[in-house]
């Protein structure tokens, strides 16, 4: 609180001014509309919207990428235009989604140099630089590291060292943790924390407020199709977050119960005796795939893939669970004959996998998959040819054809005018729909999801979740790989956890939820687990509750 | 991790003698022996050459695995050059264990070649590479060439070659999986059949270059007219000394006619 206080004081360090921003010439394809804010030095500020709000043009503007069209935006209360092209880069450091794409050398150190080599600074001041910034990500042990050896989070906050050699006042991050598994999401907020306490102003740009940040951030920002919708502190935020259309995360709200009702939280909550166990009857199910001691090496030293076994049942939801790195790639590659089996079995209804021939086509038409970016797989010039890829290579012909464009489109719950529409001029949450629509048209039995719900925002998410239930009702199987810990409990039927490429356990989620507990850190657990866990320690009686409806149900 | 595997030459960093060696002292070298052996004629040459080969990778700490995973690509076009070579033999009149010997020789000249050739890419950061041709380039600036824009260029060249060659593998798997049948029929299914592979790859990289040249003014690049180097290069005797080696070998093969 102390840090709010003092840093409310602070002169504004950036102020947006009645900033307007068209794409198009004479006002078409206005992305903002007069924005006005500022950010206090020392302050941590969130913009969040939802996709194709503008906010990552309005980044681009404040960190004097791109000029507004209209109004102005003022550095150190200078206008970002009149300002020297090194100064300027000296002063604001800006953070993007994909650390791939900032990344511009092969070594670590090479990368991090980058910015101070540009500044025209002495080959001592540049190296000191670089160590200072990888002391600051916690990265100093990978210093002798190509860049290419790194792991997903470890690139992300190789790529903020960086921003950070430039020796910047103030960050600007537009969804720095969005492509990032919990623990790298976790170790890069704990960079940022770090950051904040030390002075740095940051701004932060998302479609969701994550819970890990909430609490250091002071300043929120709610844009809108182009416009401030709403500012404000953090707290007054949570309490009209719901009319703003942001979901209020589950903690929260069991917070705000107990205290409107004066329980004492989260202790409070032992006294409470929620119902036990939701008890599903065990019903008769067949199976649709059944690996059997499947084991992958992708080169003699190291397996991919050791000994796995696994009953996929047929019409229900499975989610596979594991760090990055565990295999679940590979596992779920190897049902449509992505990959070719090298030791152990697979049976799809009962036969064998089919490993080469026609069979093979046969196979994939029944167990579609979609992959997690949907850029890698769309090429069509408009959305009709794209869903009739698959179909097409299935075999599908005249009105077949055309009625399986149609049920891919609709299953997606994509409306008709998308048909004639270009794939990649459609936003980021339309291309993703797309794609899983273009494998849906094939009419697959089984659908597998790499990260269906990663990068999107919370309406695309709910629209996603409700078409994969609809089609495990339908008596599809699903098969999900993912890190959300909140969908696999929430929605999928079992839950399969991989941990350096061998199955740790295979259940329901009650069943197995001690060893979903052990594979991840305590700080990524969904929050309602977090809580129960935290109320544990009081009560050891209560159970493990994951469902915030559960826990709700017995505050009542 | 990726199906095509195909490791250009990427760095493998050691430390070694030949790594801490100046890129320029480096690239000279090369370009010397290779020249070198182009012209070499006889058995006696290419086991010199085979000899210094080995030489240098036990040097460089490099395991012959990556430098033979490396030249890899090249071994398809050396049973090529055996096969058309035996061919033209025999339209030549030859008898076959003569064309079949030479073809034999011309390949595994062609094999030597390339290895000492990935030598540079191995041992020798992407940075640095381009830095040292940054460095022979110069005087060219003169004339109006863009050095810093063209070496910088190779480097972001040599940066990305991997990363598109996964993203490659991705879209691949992504079409295959939806039952595309890549490279079978006709020649001209054959081409179209590629269309959804190459369509995808060509967004990729527009779009990653839009964002790469974004990030990179947002670190202050500039054209880098006026960057200065975390490791500047400096030519020590240890160069100088590999670059007279390396000269006076191919003037002794040259002038011995090996």
């Amino acid at each position: 609180m102390s840090n709010e206080k003092k840093s409310r004081n602070n002169p504004p360090l950036i102020e947006v001014c009645s900033v307007s921003f068209s794409y198009g010439r004479n006002n078409t394809g206005r992305a903002l509309n007069r924005v006005s804010f500022f950010v206090a030095k020392g302050e941590r500020a969130a913009i969040l919207g939802h996709n194709g709000s503008g906010k990552s043009t309005l980044a681009k503007i404040i960190g004097g990428i791109i000029d507004p069209s209209e109004g102005s935006c003022m550095v150190n209360g200078k206008d970002i235009r009149e300002i020297d092209f090194r100064e300027l880069r000296s002063t604001v450091g800006m953070l993007f989604q994909d650390p791939e794409n900032q990344i511009v050398a092969a070594m670590l150190e090479d990368d991090v140099a980058f910015a101070p080599e540009n500044q025209g600074l002495s080959p001592e001041e540049i190296q000191l630089r670089v160590d200072m910034a990888l002391a600051q990500t916690d990265m100093l042990r990978k210093k002798d590291s190509a860049v290419s050896a790194l792991s997903g989070g470890e690139k992300q906050r190789a790529a903020l060292a960086g921003v950070l050699a430039a020796n910047v006042e103030c960050l600007i991050l537009d969804e720095p943790t969005a492509m990032l598994d919990p623990s790298g999401r976790l170790k890069i907020e704990k960079v940022l924390r770090y950051l904040h306490a030390e002075g740095m102003t940051i701004i932060q740009i998302t479609h969701q407020l994550e819970a890990e940040s909430f609490s250091d951030i002071q300043k929120v920002i709610v844009l809108s199709e182009g416009g401030v919708k709403w500012q404000g502190s953090v707290n007054d935020f949570w309490e009209n977050a719901e009319s703003l259309g942001f979901t209020v995360p589950d903690s929260l709200k069991i917070k705000r119960y107990c205290d409107s009702h004066g329980i004492k939280f989260p202790e409070g909550l032992a006294e409470l005796k929620p119902s036990a166990k939701i008890s599903t009857p065990e019903t008769k199910y067949d199976d649709k795939f059944l690996v059997d001691g499947l084991s992958f090496k992708y080169d003699e030293n190291s397996y991919a893939l050791k000994d796995i076994n696994a009953d996929i049942h047929a019409g229900e939801w499975l989610s596979i669970i594991g760090k990055s790195g565990s295999g679940k790639s590979t596992l779920v590659q190897h049902l449509n004959a992505l990959y070719k089996i090298q030791e152990g079995k697979i049976y799809f209804d009962g036969q064998p996998l089919p490993q080469k021939g026609e069979e093979v086509y046969a196979l994939r038409q029944k167990a579609g998959l979609v992959f997690q970016n949907p850029e890698d797989q769309l090429f069509s010039s408009t959305v009709k040819d794209e869903l009739a890829f698959a179909p097409k290579n299935a075999g599908f012909k005249g009105e077949l054809l055309d009625e399986a464009v149609i049920y891919g489109l609709e299953c997606a719950g994509l409306s008709r005018d998308f048909l004639a529409r270009n794939p990649i001029a459609l936003s980021g949450g339309e291309r993703r729909l797309v794609a899983i629509a273009s494998v849906l048209s094939a009419k697959p039995e089984v659908i597998v999801l790499d990260e269906p719900l990663a990068g999107l925002d919370a309406s695309y998410q709910r629209k996603i979740l409700g078409m994969l239930s609809r089609l495990r009702d339908e008596g599809k199987t699903i098969i999900t790989v993912t890190h959300d810990l909140d969908m696999a409990l929430h929605y999928s039927d079992r839950i399969l956890i991989l941990r350096d490429s061998r199955v740790i356990n295979e259940g329901r989620p009650y069943e197995i939820i001690h060893d979903i507990m052990g594979s991840v850190k305590p700080e990524a657990w969904p929050e309602v687990l977090r809580v129960s866990a935290e109320v544990r320690k009081v009560n050891p009686d209560f159970p493990l509750i994951y469902d915030y409806e559960e826990i709700s149900r017995c505050l009542q | 991790m990726s199906a095509i595997n195909m490791n250009l030459g990427q760095y493998v960093p050691t430390g070694s003698i030949i790594h801490r060696l100046d890129p320029r002292a480096k690239l000279i070298s090369m370009l010397l022996i290779i020249s070198a052996i182009f012209p070499s004629k006889t058995y006696w040459g290419i086991i010199i050459w085979c000899g210094v080969l080995w030489g240098l990778v036990c040097a460089s700490k490099i395991s012959w695995r990556s430098v033979l995973r490396s030249a890899k690509p090249v071994f398809f076009l050396a049973v090529f050059t055996l096969i058309f070579h035996i061919i033209a033999g025999l339209f030549r009149d030859e008898s076959l264990t003569v064309s079949v010997i030479s073809g034999v020789f011309m390949s595994i000249r062609l094999v030597i070649l390339m290895m000492f050739a990935v030598m540079l890419p191995l041992t020798t950061s992407p940075l640095e590479l381009a830095d040292g041709l940054d460095a022979m380039l110069r005087p060219l600036s003169r004339f109006r060439f863009p050095v810093n824009e063209v070496s910088m260029m190779i480097a972001m060249a040599l940066r990305f070659i991997p990363l598109l060659m996964e993203e490659t593998d991705r879209i691949i798997r992504a079409q295959v999986s939806r039952g595309a049948r890549i490279g079978q029929g006709n020649i001209f299914q054959r081409v179209k059949s590629f269309m959804p592979i190459l369509i995808p790859l060509i967004v990729i990289i527009f779009r990653r270059a839009d964002e790469i040249a974004v990030a990179m003014e947002a670190r202050g690049y500039d054209g880098g007219t006026s960057r200065t180097r975390r490791k500047p290069l400096i030519w020590r005797w240890k160069d100088t000394i590999t670059v007279m080696i390396s000269a006076v070998c191919v003037g002794m093969f040259i002038e011995i006619g090996l």
